[in-house]
């Protein structure tokens, strides 16, 4: 150990048993420095550098605080852009992949015309209590949407304010400027650019109608969607398979499956039809994440839904196609 | 007091009890307000030690910390373990904190003397040796064996330095010719008030082995054997929680208080100070009070200096500290005692010294012939004492540290 950086009078030597006589000097020589160290905690300047050994260490927390390194991460926040108002989050679930302890919930959004996914989260989950602030999320989303907050002062008598809402976890851009500069100003360019592309897949004001936003004129995220509210009851009619079949089939069958819904979706009319397709995005998530382990996990699912669409013909097609694939699968 | 009470028209008997409570609600008020402040000063000034801050919060300075936990102390659960014998748990601490009240009744506060006892220093002494007999039944009414450990090795630790404790106050009663501290104190009222035993050889020596003994007495760092919280939990206190541990806590920092105003009052002339003669009166009382509290208090700072800066002592160092280092020291000192007495006061001993300086006055130490050759003489013997014993207090550390080439060879050690 090196003790270059102490001024040679903070290097203390006690001198213990080459004298032949000793009076107590090792003692009253830390009697001494401890004296000394009363005496400039007390009276001295506040310790200002951290080579110094002396002086008062303390900050006086709630009136006195350190400046915060800019990679201090305490809990995740979501950004949003504040010109548009338009969230960075594409609901791409990568953070929700990684989390160790696994407490985001994102669901995605739909395009209510046309039940197709649409890059932005329609809810996002934080468990604050278990998130343990690694920061894998802020690294890994590769739309900079999530970054790491400095505010730590969450404490809380009441347990269920800890799962955040998307409400909550919205932070304009600018704000996360403030606290981290250089750390944005090193990805702001991708980051917007990225964002532009997916404003544009943003049908409405999916993408901007959460928390009540300061700029950018978003509107308040009840009365822009009935998603929220028609949730439950689309719940009942699983739309998902909608990806896991596409991936499956040809392009004209494709299309043509989803005339036939849109047509069912127009006979049903009214504003169940936009409802519908919204909500359940969490089976659409995990066909497209996995879909062969999905398919093959609940061969029925997919199925019951083809038919309620499909003409007799079309479902033949469509279950050749299927065995085929399940033989080559050696099932 | 009883007398003033008397002439309003008391009944005797009625006044002397009205007098006497009052006299006992002011010293419970006053060594419990005192070792309030005192667990404020010593937390303050060790924070300092350490390059921190320490309780500020609670009201100025922090100064009201102590009653916010004093309150969190008595809200709290009071266990007391199953197989615990009920009885003598209890009473541990009541032992306790009743043997340090005591020695209270007779610790004058400057020159206030609740009681002027004429064995005063024995009572002192004999409520201190009470201590060990709570800690020994706290440790044993228990039922845990780091308690019972603590309780053990605080009754060792007691009984040995109970021993240079007491022998280091026989040079004061000597040199004063009493017991009583009202008369201890009248006697270093010399020189304007700064005749203080300290000043002279014997009591400077006598006062550094009192008040180390004392350290040990008050289990202060680096004494704290009984309660090493790093090998033996709490020691004696271990299963005491809430209001229990409460008193517990009261009666150490009250017998601590207790110490330092006894060091004051033996050697550095309890309210005695520069113009409290002159001032006179309840004036002067109150500037002897100030004196005395700084005097404390100055001493009680010594004592968080040596706890910050000291680690604990083992067992066997402690001992061998206590029966090697201060026992002879003590002794020493009783010798030079005699002689410095012998000089100043017996002129029928010495028939010589008064016709060469004069009759010895034995109110005052002012015969300044007779009082150089005193300090003289006492200075060679504790000097040379103190030489001698450290010289071979090094020696046998040196030889306990290290083992020789010499020694390694024949296979010794
Ligand atoms: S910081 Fe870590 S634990 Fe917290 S949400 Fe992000 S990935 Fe999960
Ligand atoms: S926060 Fe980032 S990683 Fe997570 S879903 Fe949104 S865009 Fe993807």
């Amino acid at each position: 150990m090196t003790l270059s950086h102490l001024a040679t009078e903070d290097v203390f030597v006690v001198e213990r048993n080459d004298a032949d006589f000793r009076a107590g000097q090792g003692m009253t020589k830390g009697l001494g420095i401890v004296f000394r160290k009363f005496r400039k905690a007390l009276f001295g300047k506040p310790n200002s550098d951290r080579a110094d050994t002396e002086g008062q260490f303390n900050v006086q927390y709630p009136e006195e605080r350190l400046a915060m390194p800019e990679a201090y991460r305490n809990m995740p926040i979501l950004l949003y852009d504040d010109a548009t108002g338009h969230e960075l989050c594409t609901s791409c679930f990568q953070c929700e992949r990684i989390c160790p302890p696994q407490v985001i919930h994102i669901t995605q959004a739909k395009d209510p015309a046309t039940g197709k996914p649409v890059p932005a989260a329609a809810k996002f989950v934080l468990e604050y209590d278990t998130c343990m602030s690694c920061g894998y999320c802020a690294e890994v989303c590769p739309f900079d949407a999530i970054k790491m907050d400095h505010d730590f002062e969450l404490s809380t008598a009441n347990h269920p304010e800890l799962d955040v809402d998307y409400n909550r976890l919205l932070r304009p851009v600018s704000y996360y400027e403030t606290i981290a500069p250089t750390m944005w100003s090193d990805v702001k360019e991708q980051a917007m650019k990225k964002l532009q592309n997916n404003i544009k897949r943003r049908p409405g004001d999916i993408g901007r109608d959460h928390g009540q936003k300061i700029k950018g004129g978003a509107p308040v995220a009840a009365a822009a969607t009935p998603a929220a509210g028609a949730a439950p009851a689309a719940a009942a009619k699983p739309r998902g398979p909608v990806a896991a079949i596409g991936k499956n089939m040809p392009e004209d069958k494709t299309a043509k499956l989803l005339a036939i819904r849109a047509a069912n979706a127009a006979k049903r009319g009214g504003g169940a039809a936009d409802a519908a397709p919204v909500a359940q995005a969490a089976p659409v998530v995990e066909a497209v994440a996995d879909a062969p382990a999905a398919v093959s996990a609940a061969p029925t699912g997919p199925v019951a839904a083809i038919g309620q669409n499909m003409s007799e013909d079309k479902r033949a097609k469509l279950e050749a196609i299927r065995a085929a694939k399940r033989a080559e699968r050696g099932e | 007091m009883a007398d003033a009470l008397t002439q309003l028209g008391f009944a005797s008997w009625l006044s002397v009890l009205i007098a006497s409570i009052i006299k006992v609600t002011l010293i419970l008020v006053g060594g419990s307000v005192g070792m309030m402040f005192l667990t404020w000063y010593e937390r303050r000034s060790i924070s300092y030690m350490q390059d921190r801050r320490g309780p500020n919060r609670v009201g100025p300075q922090g100064l009201l910390q102590p009653i916010s936990e004093a309150i969190k102390t008595m809200t709290k659960e009071d266990a007391t373990p199953r197989d615990a014998d009920k009885i003598v748990h209890f009473l541990a601490p009541v032992v306790m904190l009743g043997a340090t009240v005591l020695s209270f009744a007779v610790i004058p506060w400057g020159r206030m003397f609740p009681v002027d006892l004429n064995a005063a220093v024995l009572f002192v002494i004999a409520t201190g040796g009470l201590h060990s007999i709570g800690m020994m039944m706290a440790g044993w009414g228990s039922n845990n064996k780091f308690a019972l450990l603590g309780g053990m090795r605080g009754v060792a630790q007691l009984i040995s330095y109970e021993i240079p404790q007491v022998m280091a106050i026989i040079p004061v009663v000597l040199m004063t010719g009493s017991m009583s501290l009202q008369k201890i104190v009248e006697a270093q009222n010399d020189f304007a008030g700064l005749g203080w035993y300290v000043f002279s050889p014997v009591g400077l020596l006598g006062f550094a082995l009192f008040f180390t003994a004392s350290l040990a007495e008050g289990e202060r760092t680096p004494f704290d054997i009984p309660e090493a919280d790093s090998e033996i939990i709490a020691g004696y206190m271990t299963e005491y929680s809430g209001m229990k541990f409460a008193v517990f806590y009261l009666s150490n920092y009250m017998s601590n208080l207790a110490v330092c105003f006894i060091t004051a009052t033996l050697y550095l002339g309890g309210g005695n100070g520069p113009g409290v003669d002159a001032l006179g009166g309840i004036a002067g009382g109150l500037l002897s009070l100030i004196y005395f509290l700084l005097k404390s208090f100055a001493l009680f700072f010594v004592m968080v200096l040596i706890r910050a800066t000291v680690p604990r002592l083992r067992v066997d160092q402690l001992m061998s500290f206590a029966w090697k280092f201060l026992l002879p020291l003590v002794l020493v000192n009783i010798l030079s005692a005699s002689f410095w007495v012998a000089l100043l006061r017996w002129d029928q001993q010495w028939p010589k010294l008064t016709e060469w300086f004069g009759a010895p006055s034995t109110a005052d130490a002012t015969n300044w012939g007779r009082l150089a050759i005193a300090i003289v003489l006492t200075l060679l013997i504790n000097a040379g004492a103190v030489a001698l014993i450290m010289r071979l207090t090094n020696r046998n550390v040196q030889k306990h540290l290290y083992t020789t080439d010499e020694e390694l060879a024949l296979g010794l050690s």
